[in-house]
C-alpha cells in the first residue's frame, strides 16, 4: 500500500477519480457519465436534490453496486469493486445515514467487527483494546469503548463508525448525510473531527441537504442533478444562489409565507405544565385555529416528547390540557385522533407509513370506517378518497396502487400527510415535516402546511431547520432542555433571536 | 396486493406443475376419488392453517394450535358422549352443543394467547409455547390419558352415544353426494373452503383485515394511525384458536373418538402451509389462498408419494426440503424487493 502523506494540497494528483460512471436502474438513470475527484487531506462536499444521484454514487465508490460504465480509479490504479469488502480493503469507507453498527456490542467490538486482531483465534484484548482506544482517542471521544452501542447517541455512534474507518487505515471517507440526526453542538463536534481526519491526509466526501454545512466544511464542491454532474469546483469559488441554481436548475423562493387569516380568538389547543420524566417540564402553550405554531429548538431539548404527549403516544405525568376549551387527555393516539389531534411523526419510515403496502391503503389507514359498512370495505369510494388526497398534496406521479416504500423522501411524506387531511383533524402536530425532502418539495409542502392554515386548521410545527421555522411560524415557542426558553412573535424573529434562546446558557453569545 | 409475486403465482405454479407431474406418472392419481380424498386429507391443516396465517401476518406465531385440536377434541368428544346432555338435547343436539364446545374450547385458549401478548406485550413464541404444553397436560387430565369416544357394548347409554357420534360424522366424516362423484364430496373439505373463502374476503376486503396487515406491515405506524393494535393481535389468536378448535371437531366426528395426544406437531404443519402458501415470517405479508395452496402442495406431495409407495420416512425429508425451498423462495423475494425499493428511493 502506497504511503499516506500528512498533509496534501490541491495540486497533488486526486485521490479517487470517477470517470464517466453511469449508472442504469430498469426505467431510470440514476447516474449519467458522472466525473468526480476527491483529493486526500481535504472535504469534497456532495449536494443534489432527492433522487439527484448522491446515494447511487456513493455505493458504486463503496463497492455496494456497479457501474454499467465508467471506471473508478484509487491513486491512478483502476478499481472494480464486486463486493463492499474490497473497497474497505483498499481503504475506503462509506459511512450511511442508517448506521452500521451492532447495537448489542460496545464501541470496541464494533470497531474490529470482522477484522478482530486475534491470536489462533483467541481474541487479543488487550491490543484490541489499545487501538481502539487510541483511534477513539484521535477523534476526541470520551466515553466507554464497552458501553453497547444502542446506548450511545447519534453523535457518539457516528463517532464509532469514525473510528472504525480510522483502525481499518481509511484513505477516503464518505458521510452520508451524517447531519441529519444530529443537533447544533454535535454538528459542531463531528466537523471538528472531520477536520482532524483530513488533517491525517484522508479524503472526506460529504455529503448534505444544508448548504451551510458544506460552506463551512467542504473544500470542493459537487452539484448532481437528475443524475447529472452539473457543477464542480471550488466552494470558494461559487455562492449559495449558484449551488441552489445548479441543483434545482432554476432560483428557489424561500420566502416567508405570511397568514392570510391571522389566528384570532381563542386557543383550539392549551397546554398548561405539563411534564413528563426527564424529558421535559412546565411547558405552557397554545395553538389556535388558523395559527401555525413553530416550536424550535434542539435536537433532544425535548420537542417531540411535548408533542407525542399531546398526541397520546405517550402519557404526561403532570400538567393539563385543554381542547376547544374541555379537558384533553389522550389515552392513546386512538383517542387523540378521535377528538381530532394527529401527529405526523419525525421517522416516517419507522412511525408514519406502512411501507409494505399501497399509497391507497396508507392514505385511508386512519379514516377507514369512513369507507366502510359493516366493516366491509367499500373499495370504490376507497379509492376515490385516496385520489382526491392525493391529488391535494400533489402526489408525484400520483399512482395510489404504488407501495409506499418505493417513493422518495419528500413524496412519502405527502402521503403522510394525505392520511391525516382524510381524517378532518383539526389540530395538525408537524415533527420535523421536511427532513430527508429536497429543496423544492420542502417549498411545496410549506405552501400546503400554510394553506391548511388558512383554512382554519390549528397547525404545531417542529424543526431543528431555522430557515423553516422563520418562513412558516406565526409565533414561535423556543424549548430550551426540557422547558420553555421563551416565546417569539413570527414575522419579527431571527434566526439569531431564535438561537439565543435555544442554547444552553454557557453557549449563548 | 398484500401478496408477494411468489404466492400469488410461484407456488400454485409449483402445485400445478406437481399435479400434472403426478397425474402423467402415478397411475390412479387423477382419478376423482383421489382427488377428493386429497382435499379431504388436506382440509384440517387447512383450517388450522387459515388460522395461523392471520397471526403470522401480523408478525405473531402460534404454537398452541396442535395441543388446542388435542383439548377441544376432548372435551368436544366428552361432551358428545356425556349422559346428562344427551338426555337434555338428544343425540342431535348434543352433537351441535359438542361443536359449539369445541369452537369455543379453541376460541378461549386463543384468547388467553392474544390476551398475554396484547396487554402484557410477551413475545408470542414463548406465550404460545407455554399454552401448548398446558393445553396437552389438560387434555390429558381430562381424560386420564385415554381417548373419549366409543361406548362399551354394556354402557346403558349405548344407543345414545352411538347416535351423537354418528350425528357428528356426517359433517367429519360424511360425504356430500355429487352428480358424477361416486364417493361424493368430503364434508370437511366443503367447510374448509368456505373458511378459506371466508377468511380471503375478511383479509381483503374488512377493515380489520386491513388492520391485521397494517400491524404486521408497521406497528408503531398502525398505532399512531388510531388502529387498535391491541385488539387486532388479540382477534388474529382468537382466531388462530377457533379453527383449531373446528379442526378438533371435524376430526372427532371423522373418527368418532377425541384423543388427548391428537393433533401433535399441527402446529408445524399448519406454520409449513402458511409459509409455502407466501406468508411471511416477519409479517404484513401473506394470504388466505395462500394457506389452502401451502396445504395443498404438501398434502399433494404425501398423497403423490403414497401412491408411489414411497416409505413415510422418505416423505418426511420430502415435505421438509419443500419447507425449505419455500422459504429460501421468501427470502430471494425479499431481497429482489429490497433492490426494487433501494432503486426508487435512492437520493
Amino acid at each position: 500500500m502506497t504511503p499516506v502523506p500528512a498533509t496534501s494540497g490541491p495540486t497533488e494528483a486526486p485521490l479517487l477519480v470517477l470517470r464517466g460512471v453511469t449508472k442504469r436502474f430498469p426505467g431510470v438513470v440514476a447516474l449519467d457519465d458522472v466525473d468526480l475527484a476527491v483529493r486526500a487531506g481535504r472535504v469534497h462536499g456532495l449536494v443534489g436534490e432527492n433522487g439527484a444521484g448522491k446515494s447511487t454514487l456513493l455505493k458504486i465508490v463503496a463497492g455496494a453496486d456497479r457501474p454499467d460504465a465508467g471506471t473508478v480509479q484509487l491513486d491512478g490504479r483502476a478499481m472494480s469493486f464486486a463486493a463492499p469488502r474490497e473497497a474497505l480493503a483498499v481503504g475506503i469507507t462509506v459511512i450511511y445515514q442508517e448506521l452500521s453498527l451492532v447495537p448489542q456490542l460496545g464501541a470496541e467490538a464494533n470497531i474490529f467487527l470482522g477484522m478482530e486482531p486475534a491470536r489462533h483465534g483467541i481474541l487479543d484484548r488487550a491490543t484490541s483494546s489499545a487501538r481502539a482506544r487510541a483511534a477513539l482517542d484521535t477523534l476526541g471521544a470520551d466515553f466507554d469503548p464497552q458501553t453497547p452501542t444502542g446506548e450511545l447517541s447519534v453523535a457518539e455512534q457516528q463517532l464509532v463508525e469514525l473510528a472504525r474507518a480510522l483502525a481499518r487505515d481509511a484513505r477516503l471517507i464518505a458521510l452520508d448525510e451524517p447531519t441529519a440526526a444530529l443537533s447544533h453542538l454535535e454538528t459542531e463536534r463531528l466537523f471538528d473531527q472531520v477536520r482532524r481526519l483530513c488533517a491525517r491526509g484522508i479524503a472526506v466526501v460529504f455529503v448534505s441537504h444544508r448548504l451551510e454545512e458544506i460552506r463551512r466544511l467542504a473544500d470542493d464542491i459537487t452539484v448532481l442533478r437528475d443524475g447529472r454532474r452539473v457543477f464542480s469546483g471550488a466552494v470558494a469559488d461559487v455562492d449559495d444562489a449558484g449551488i441552489i441554481r445548479h441543483m434545482v436548475g432554476r432560483d428557489v423562493e424561500y420566502a416567508r409565507l405570511p397568514s392570510a387569516a391571522p389566528g384570532a380568538g381563542e386557543p383550539l389547543l392549551d397546554v398548561r405544565a405539563l411534564a413528563r420524566g426527564r424529558a421535559f417540564a412546565d411547558v405552557s402553550l397554545s395553538v389556535r385555529p388558523g395559527e401555525i405554531v413553530g416550536l424550535a429548538g434542539l435536537v433532544g431539548a425535548g420537542r417531540t416528547e411535548v408533542a407525542r404527549c399531546i398526541a397520546g403516544a405517550d402519557r404526561p405525568d403532570a400538567g393539563g390540557m385543554t381542547l376547544a376549551g374541555s379537558p384533553f387527555h389522550p389515552a392513546s393516539p386512538r383517542d387523540a385522533i378521535a377528538r381530532g389531534v394527529v401527529y405526523l411523526p419525525e421517522d416516517r419510515k419507522t412511525q408514519g407509513l406502512v411501507l409494505g403496502m399501497s399509497v391507497r391503503e396508507n392514505v385511508t389507514l386512519a379514516a377507514l370506517e369512513r369507507f366502510s359498512r359493516f366493516g366491509v370495505i367499500q373499495s370504490k369510494s376507497e379509492g376515490e378518497a385516496a385520489s382526491r388526497q392525493t391529488g391535494v398534496v400533489e402526489l408525484r406521479p400520483p399512482d395510489i396502487e404504488r407501495e409506499a416504500g418505493t417513493l422518495s423522501g419528500g413524496n412519502q411524506q405527502k402521503v403522510v400527510l394525505a392520511k391525516w387531511l382524510l381524517t378532518d383533524a383539526a389540530l395538525l402536530i408537524f415533527d420535523e415535516p421536511t427532513r430527508g425532502v429536497d429543496v423544492a418539495t420542502k417549498v411545496e409542502l410549506h405552501r400546503l402546511i400554510r394553506s391548511l392554515a388558512d383554512a382554519g386548521k390549528a397547525i404545531l410545527v417542529i424543526s431543528s431547520e431555522l430557515p423553516e421555522i422563520l418562513a412558516l411560524a406565526d409565533r414561535i415557542v423556543v424549548m430550551r432542555e426540557g422547558r420553555v426558553a421563551g416565546e417569539l412573535a413570527g414575522s419579527g424573529a431571527t434566526a439569531e433571536r431564535v438561537l439565543a434562546l435555544a442554547l444552553p446558557a454557557s453557549h449563548a453569545a | 396486493m398484500n401478496a408477494p409475486r411468489s404466492a400469488r403465482f410461484g407456488v400454485p405454479l409449483v402445485l400445478a406443475g406437481l399435479v400434472l407431474v403426478a397425474g402423467v406418472l402415478i397411475p390412479g392419481f387423477m382419478s376423482r376419488a383421489n382427488l377428493t380424498t386429497i382435499l379431504l386429507h388436506v382440509s384440517i391443516n387447512g383450517i388450522i392453517a387459515l388460522g395461523s396465517t392471520f397471526v403470522i401476518i401480523t408478525a405473531g406465531i402460534d404454537l398452541s394450535v396442535g395441543s388446542v385440536v388435542g383439548l377441544a377434541g376432548v372435551l368436544t368428544a366428552a361432551t358428545l358422549t356425556s349422559g346428562e346432555v344427551l338426555r337434555l338435547l338428544g343425540p342431535g343436539g348434543a352433537a351441535l352443543a359438542a361443536g359449539v364446545v369445541g369452537i369455543a374450547a379453541g376460541a378461549a385458549v386463543g384468547l388467553l394467547n392474544g390476551s398475554i401478548v396484547a396487554r402484557l406485550g410477551v413475545a408470542p413464541f414463548i406465550v404460545t409455547l407455554a399454552t401448548m404444553t398446558a393445553a396437552r397436560g389438560a387434555a390429558r387430565l381430562v381424560t386420564g390419558g385415554v381417548p373419549i369416544g366409543f361406548p362399551d357394548p354394556g354402557d346403558p347409554l349405548y344407543a345414545g352415544k352411538v347416535a351423537a357420534l354418528d350425528a357428528l360424522h356426517t359433517v367429519g366424516g360424511g360425504r356430500i353426494p355429487v352428480p358424477g362423484l361416486p364417493t361424493g364430496f368430503p364434508g370437511p373439505a366443503l367447510v374448509m373452503l368456505a373458511l378459506i373463502a371466508l377468511g380471503a374476503f375478511v383479509l381483503t376486503r374488512t377493515r380489520f383485515g386491513r388492520h391485521v396487515y397494517a400491524v404486521g406491515g408497521n406497528e408503531e405506524a398502525s398505532r399512531l394511525s388510531g388502529v387498535a393494535v391491541g385488539r387486532v393481535k388479540l382477534a388474529t389468536y382468537a382466531i388462530s384458536g377457533g379453527c383449531a378448535g373446528l379442526a378438533a371437531v371435524l376430526l372427532v366426528g371423522q373418527l368418532r373418538s377425541g384423543g388427548p395426544d391428537a393433533g401433535m406437531l399441527y402446529e408445524l404443519n399448519a406454520i409449513a402451509a402458511a409459509v409455502i402458501g407466501g406468508t411471511s415470517l416477519f409479517g404484513g405479508i401473506g394470504t388466505a389462498w395462500g394457506a389452502l395452496t401451502g396445504a395443498l402442495l404438501i398434502g399433494v406431495l404425501n398423497n403423490g408419494l403414497d401412491l408411489l409407495g414411497v416409505q413415510s420416512f422418505w416423505q418426511e425429508i420430502a415435505k421438509g426440503v419443500i419447507i425449505l425451498l419455500a422459504v429460501l423462495f421468501d427470502v430471494w423475494m425479499k431481497r429482489a424487493d429490497a433492490r426494487r425499493r433501494a432503486r426508487a428511493g435512492r437520493t
